[in-house]
């Protein structure tokens, strides 16, 4: 039995199913996207901003890194190619921000930049940086979707001798041998200060709730045991009665903060991993009638849209995780490649929003 | 299937036509489905060439051997994919049957390479079984059937892994892990293991009864049945075969990252079906080849290689290029087909 040639009809149906089957592709990717206001305009503005300031003394007491010890000739970073892979799609201020800092940075000091973006698919990542590296970057800044897994990039990387700097997020390998920094937020510390920043909110009674972030990565896992063990050790009187991942996404925010009125109608307050799902769990708060205030909600980040969350009276506080890493990634950058010895772990000092200052710096936010 | 009475009825007039004037119609028809399965080839070719002179960064050693590697995963899963598809069926779990398979893989690695590699291959292919009975013997659709599944399979991932929050390691220097790592004559084991199991499927669909059954229940299933092809069975063999396909293109991927990544495959089957469908398959199912669903893979590969050559799109820009290209692709594609035929 032999398959019969196709006729034109059924070669238009092909056409059409497989437009339709691109289109479902590319509709599933466009809707984990969140229209954000603040995202649309001004990003070049955001892009002069300040950029972060060092948390721990320079030169300060954590181990450093040298280009001997990492393997690998100096060379001038005016005349290299950097290569920048970003995890997420610029669709939420922070990564628009981010993206914007690394590249104001790259275009102020005159270096050829090289971008990917894996769109929230790790797969992709591990292939965007092997493209970055076969298309001849000299050095890698990397924001890591994922943790793990990481392998076939560092021994591409360590065979040619490319420094890697990560930032915002870990990689799980070990530091001056697979990579040589991570530049980033202390999360145990985050945490801490938005539990902090709850108990003040509550008064350290009632049931309260986390957003997760999204799983297989660093921040999630430590802002949630910043926030978890503060609150033991200083307010018993919260409990924690549920927890589910939000995927660091506003839409996912707002569908399981739906879920959580259903099941505890009696939730004092919801501690939010990120802005976007703490701005969900506004919007889904909104939805159920609830009034500004009737739910305390803590977040982390800093965008400009949550902090105006603050000066509604939706949420209590902001505690602030810097994306700006153009300006420390390219210093440090600078720095290895003429030889200097860099830390293998810079970790930025970050603020934070709450009722007092959140009119007055709402356009420091991002 | 509604439709399967009416295209045999227009596929006899045509049988009838080419019946009066045999030589010409018959070519003319044997080259339409030349063009049907080289249609997406002499695309890639031509995108291959163009990226070649634009940018001398593509046709590199390095950068074939990174896009043969890093595509070898979804070809494995595409393979399955197309027994599914020329069965008319469609197959959504594999996206999380592959996470799964990765997860899976990884927590046995420790008790060896054999466990590492039966366990995905036999918890995918049992899910593979049950979506084939399902499908088969209830008569439930394929879309709904495997949308169930891949619901589960994710669910079963998230429950093995702390909601995704731990990951199991693979040991750097056990076999299991060479599997992903090594590379002899210069080229990655997985990308040995999928050519040498694209030679085998094509094979298996185009020289044995079980491929023959396998085109007869997606040309016409009541027509099939008449004939005494076991449908029942054959879908419940594809279904499986497309499970098993998952979850050692998981293990692979598992073996080659050392670690069993829980974010992965989301998103994968849709990849997959694209390029099944690029490589000149219908989703009407009868009709496809398993050269052409390699030729589709590559292509959404030296897509994205493409992309990134050109290294300054925003993300946002990135799948509007994406997108349009697969449109002028499969435009090309069908107008490549269409124009063999009139000739």
């Amino acid at each position: 039995m032999k398959p019969i040639a196709p006729l034109r009809r059924t070669r238009a149906r092909t056409l059409i199913a497989t437009g339709l089957v691109t289109s479902l592709a590319l509709l599933t990717a466009c809707t984990k996207s969140e229209d954000s206001d603040a995202g649309k305009g001004g990003s070049s503005a955001r892009a002069s901003d300040p950029g972060q300031v060092v948390a721990s003394p320079s030169g300060g007491s954590g181990p450093t890194c040298t280009i001997g010890a990492y393997g690998g000739g100096k060379l001038d970073l005016k005349s290299a190619t950097v290569g920048f892979s970003q995890s997420e799609k610029e669709a939420n201020p922070f990564r628009i921000a981010e993206t914007a800092s690394i590249k104001a940075e790259a275009a102020k000091r005159g270096v050829k930049l090289l971008t990917a973006n894996a769109q929230s698919q790790f797969s992709k990542q591990i292939s965007d940086v092997q493209d970055l590296i076969a298309k001849g970057a000299d050095l890698l800044v990397v924001a890591p979707l994922n943790s793990d897994g990481w392998e076939p990039v560092l021994r591409t990387a360590a065979a040619k001798h490319i420094p890697i700097v990560t930032v915002d997020r870990k990689i799980n390998a070990t530091a001056c041998k697979d990579y040589v920094s991570f530049i980033g937020s202390d999360f145990v510390r985050q945490g801490e200060r938005a539990a902090d920043s709850m108990i003040e909110a509550t008064g350290g009674k009632g049931e309260i709730a986390i957003l997760l972030g999204a799983a297989g990565n660093n921040v999630t896992t430590e802002r949630t045991k910043g926030f978890e063990d503060r609150i033991k050790q200083k307010a018993p009187g919260l409990k924690v009665v549920f927890r589910q991942t939000g995927d660091f996404a506003r839409e996912k925010g707002q569908s399981v903060t739906e879920n959580l009125i259903q099941s505890k109608p009696g939730i004092k307050g919801i501690y939010a991993e990120n802005d976007e799902m703490g701005l969900g769990a506004v919007n889904a708060l909104k939805g159920a009638g609830k009034k500004p205030g009737d739910v305390k909600i803590v977040t982390i980040d800093g965008t400009r849209n949550a902090v105006r969350g603050i000066v509604d009276g939706w949420i209590s506080g902001v505690i602030e995780s810097n994306p700006r890493f153009g300006p420390l990634a390219f210093q440090t950058l600078d720095a290895f490649t003429r030889g200097e010895p860099v830390s293998e772990d810079i970790v930025i000092q970050d603020s934070a929003y709450t009722k007092a200052n959140a009119a007055a710096d709402v356009d420091k936010a991002y | 299937m509604t439709t399967g009475t009416e295209e045999t009825v227009v596929r006899a007039e045509t049988a009838a036509v080419s019946g009066d004037d045999p030589p010409g119609a018959r070519r003319s028809e044997r080259l339409s489905a030349v063009a049907q399965q080289h249609g997406a080839l002499v695309t890639l070719a031509v995108v291959v060439v163009a990226a070649s002179l634009g940018f001398d960064t593509f046709l590199t050693g390095d950068n074939l051997e990174n896009m043969a590697l890093s595509s070898a995963f979804l070809a494995v899963v595409a393979l399955g994919m197309t027994f599914v598809i020329v069965t008319g069926g469609i197959d959504l779990s594999v996206g999380s049957l592959f996470a799964l398979g990765g997860v899976l893989a990884a927590w046995g690695s420790q008790y060896g390479t054999v466990v590492a590699l039966l366990l995905p291959l036999v918890v995918c292919g049992l899910v593979g079984l049950v979506n084939g009975l399902l499908i088969a013997r209830s008569g439930l659709a394929p879309f709904i059937v495997t949308l169930a599944s891949m619901l589960g399979a994710r669910g079963v991932l998230l429950a093995l892994t702390d909601e995704g929050s731990r990951t199991y390691l693979v040991d750097k220097g056990s076999f299991f892990a060479d599997l992903g790592q090594g590379a002899p004559l210069g080229i990655g084991v997985p990308v040995w293991i999928t050519v040498a199991l694209f030679v085998l499927g094509a094979v298996v669909l185009r020289r044995t009864r079980f491929g023959q059954y396998v085109y007869a229940v997606g040309g016409n299933e009541d027509a099939a049945a008449l004939m005494g092809a076991p449908v029942a069975r054959t879908k419940v063999g594809v279904y499986t075969l497309s499970g098993v396909c998952a979850g050692l293109a998981g293990a692979l991927n598992a073996a080659w990252l050392v670690s069993g990544v829980t974010i992965l495959g989301s998103g994968m089957e849709l990849e997959a079906i694209s390029a099944v469908v690029i490589g000149g398959s219908l989703l009407t199912g009868g009709f496809g080849y398993l050269s052409g669903t390699l030729v589709g893979v590559a292509l959404l590969k030296v897509i994205q290689n493409v992309i990134n050559q050109i290294g300054s799109l925003d993300s946002a820009y990135q799948q509007v290029v994406s997108g349009a290209f697969l449109a002028v692709v499969v435009i090309a594609q069908t107008w490549l087909g269409r124009r063999q035929r009139v000739l």
